[in-house]
């Protein structure tokens, strides 16, 4: 036997329903602004982009943040912003079985450009990753490292990417560029240094 | 015309569900047939959507374009299963870090480097080459993209007919059927994986190769899952459970059936172990260094230990060494330290030796011993793509 739904038993499934409309994630892909200063990868890392940029909403770790020019995979820059000792750079799969590598307390600047392909290499199964430059540079500001590679992804395309990391008291700072080797790492590349040299710690 | 449909739906059902297939004792490999062409509508179709792929796949970037390792592993697949049926196959060796190989209608074999990487002679490759043939002896993709069909077929129409009378009692009897047509087709699945094994080592228990290998495959895989576990603090995997989507039998099975239906007159023969070492060793540490980064430390020091079975080599050392000043622990980079000094000693030129070693010291506050140790890498390789970094890490007057 069913009772029948009362006046006040309607209205409160109508508001149940609207508080989960309103509350359900954004689903929509986010704008960054030309000359708006802006905070990213939920830290206190700030960049002002020099020109529009687009926001992924896919956030593919706690601490980072992608954004891209022509859509995902096409040209991806991908902030990390301060990566604690102890966390991966992105979110693990399962935690026990596919864990990835760690940043640690006593990780060295040297070392950032293998915590990074150790992380592409146990994230996407990949057998082709190369690092292809590691130098000292500058970013935030600060004595840091930027590193060349060169990786086959999942998809099967050779993709291009070149980071810029530094630490800060024991946190990882990072941008990535990725891009396929063909026409679309030559073309964004100059925008992604324009972009992180906009990069502040506030 | 219920009940006629009733009966047809059971003999379709009928049909679904393969015949037990493992025999007593191992058959002897069926006449060839020479040069297969694609016979009747569904295999000429089901060969050039596979021809497809094979274009897109020759040109793909994870592709190893090596003719030496290439026609090595085409002398092996022809030792394995004779010199007529192995002409029928073009092997692609693919770049990636997972044990697993595969064979498709039109006779491409794909091999992963994960694979090569884990086997330990010819006789093992053999084996596991000779399983693939066997599915593209027995037209297996074929029979498989059949039984799909058939069994979508089947409940398309159940559906249907469900949708005509809506009752509960018909919609549990559809979710039961939906089960048993899902759960044929696995079975189906693992039933010829089952006879491609058989038929895979009667062409061993025929050929000069050990027929014994096979199963030895699967008793290493599981002993490497198995270490994988412990590491990661998960439970010991259970190799005797079949799941509902399991896709192949389970390893402990597949080791057991293997090893009794080996001929035991077989046992004696050449397993091909110095010669595999000596055609993988150019690549061994290529996949090392993959199957290293994977971040999977206990199955890495796994793999590491059953190649140095015969014999330590500076790759295998270099290799535990990285393995282990990745992990990082104090404790790890102490023995890291031990392994890059093995590894000089077998090869005192091997300048990435240094580099870990040279790192690892500097991080247990050997700082002068570690840069010395990075000194030596930057003579051995002054133009490697880290040298400018690794510049910085050396007291000034030796970058000057």
């Amino acid at each position: 036997m069913t009772s029948k739904p009362t006046w006040i038993s309607v209205a409160a499934r109508m508001l149940a329903l609207s508080v989960l409309l309103i509350t359900s994630p954004a689903s929509a892909n986010g704008y960054r602004e030309q000359g708006k200063t802006v905070k990213v990868a939920k830290s206190d890392l700030h960049v002002t982009p020099p020109q529009d940029w687009n926001k992924l909403s896919n956030r593919p770790g706690k601490n980072a943040e992608t954004w891209t020019l022509d859509g995902e995979q096409l040209n991806d820059v991908t902030f990390y912003g301060g990566i604690a000792p102890g966390k991966p750079l992105v979110k693990e799969r399962n935690k026990k079985r596919e864990p990835l590598p760690k940043m640690k307390k006593d990780t060295l600047l040297i070392e950032i450009p293998e915590l990074l392909e150790g992380t592409y290499r146990a994230y996407k199964q990949i057998g082709i990753f190369k690092l292809t430059s590691t130098e000292p540079s500058k970013f935030l500001g600060l004595d840091s490292v930027k590193f060349t590679y060169e990786y086959v992804d999942a998809d099967n395309l050779t993709r291009l990417g070149e980071g810029h990391a530094a630490i800060v008291e024991g946190k990882l700072y990072m941008a990535t560029f990725d891009a396929p080797r063909l026409h679309y790492f030559a073309q964004g590349l100059g925008a992604f240094h324009a972009l992180v040299g906009t990069a502040r710690l506030h | 015309m219920m009940r006629n449909m009733s009966v047809r739906l059971v003999s379709l059902l009928a049909a679904l569900a393969p015949s037990a297939v493992l025999a007593e004792a191992p058959p002897m490999p069926p006449p060839y047939e020479g040069v297969y062409q694609p016979q009747g509508v569904d295999e000429i179709g089901f060969w050039r959507q596979d021809d497809e792929s094979e274009r897109a796949l020759s040109n793909s970037p994870i592709v190893i374009r090596d003719e030496k390792l290439n026609s090595y592993l085409k002398e092996v697949l022809c030792k394995a299963v004779g010199p007529d049926r192995c002409g029928s196959t073009r092997i692609y060796v693919l770049r990636e870090p997972i044990f697993n190989a595969s064979m498709s209608p039109n006779g491409t074999m794909r091999v992963f480097s994960g694979l090569l990487l884990r086997v330990r002679s010819e006789a093992e490759l053999a084996s596991v080459l000779g399983h693939e043939f066997g599915h593209f002896e027995k037209r297996h993709g074929l029979q498989r993209f059949k039984s799909a069909r058939s069994g979508t077929d089947l409940l398309s129409w159940a559906s249907l007919l469900a949708s005509m009378s809506p009752s509960y009692q018909t919609r549990a009897s559809f979710q039961n059927l939906e089960l048993s047509v899902y759960g044929n087709l696995y079975r189906f699945s693992r039933d010829n994986e089952r006879e491609a094994d058989l038929l895979g080592l009667s062409y061993m228990n025929n050929s000069q190769l050990r027929p014994q290998a096979a199963s030895e495959v699967w008793l290493n895989l599981m002993g490497e899952y198995e270490a994988s576990a412990k590491v990661r603090g998960l439970k010991k995997p259970r190799f005797n459970r079949i799941a509902f989507t399991a896709s192949h039998p389970p390893q402990a099975e597949r080791a057991e059936y293997l090893s009794d239906l080996a001929d035991p007159g077989g046992a004696d023969r050449d397993d091909g172990a110095d010669r595999y070492r000596e055609a993988l060793a150019e690549w061994l540490p290529e996949f090392l260094n993959d199957q290293i980064r994977l971040n999977d430390f206990g199955g890495s020091e796994y793999v590491i230990n059953s190649l140095a079975e015969k014999g330590w080599t500076a790759d295998l050392w270099f290799a535990r060494g990285e393995l282990f000043r990745l992990r990082g622990n104090q404790r790890d980079l102490v023995n890291a330290v031990d392994f890059y000094r093995e590894a000089i000693v077998l090869d005192p030129d091997m300048a990435d030796a240094y580099r870990g070693l040279g790192l690892s010291q500097l991080k247990i506050g050997q700082r002068t011993d570690g840069q010395a140790a990075l000194a030596q890498y930057l003579n051995l390789k002054p133009d490697a793509s880290d040298a400018p970094m690794i510049g910085m890490l050396l007291p000034k007057e030796k970058t000057e």
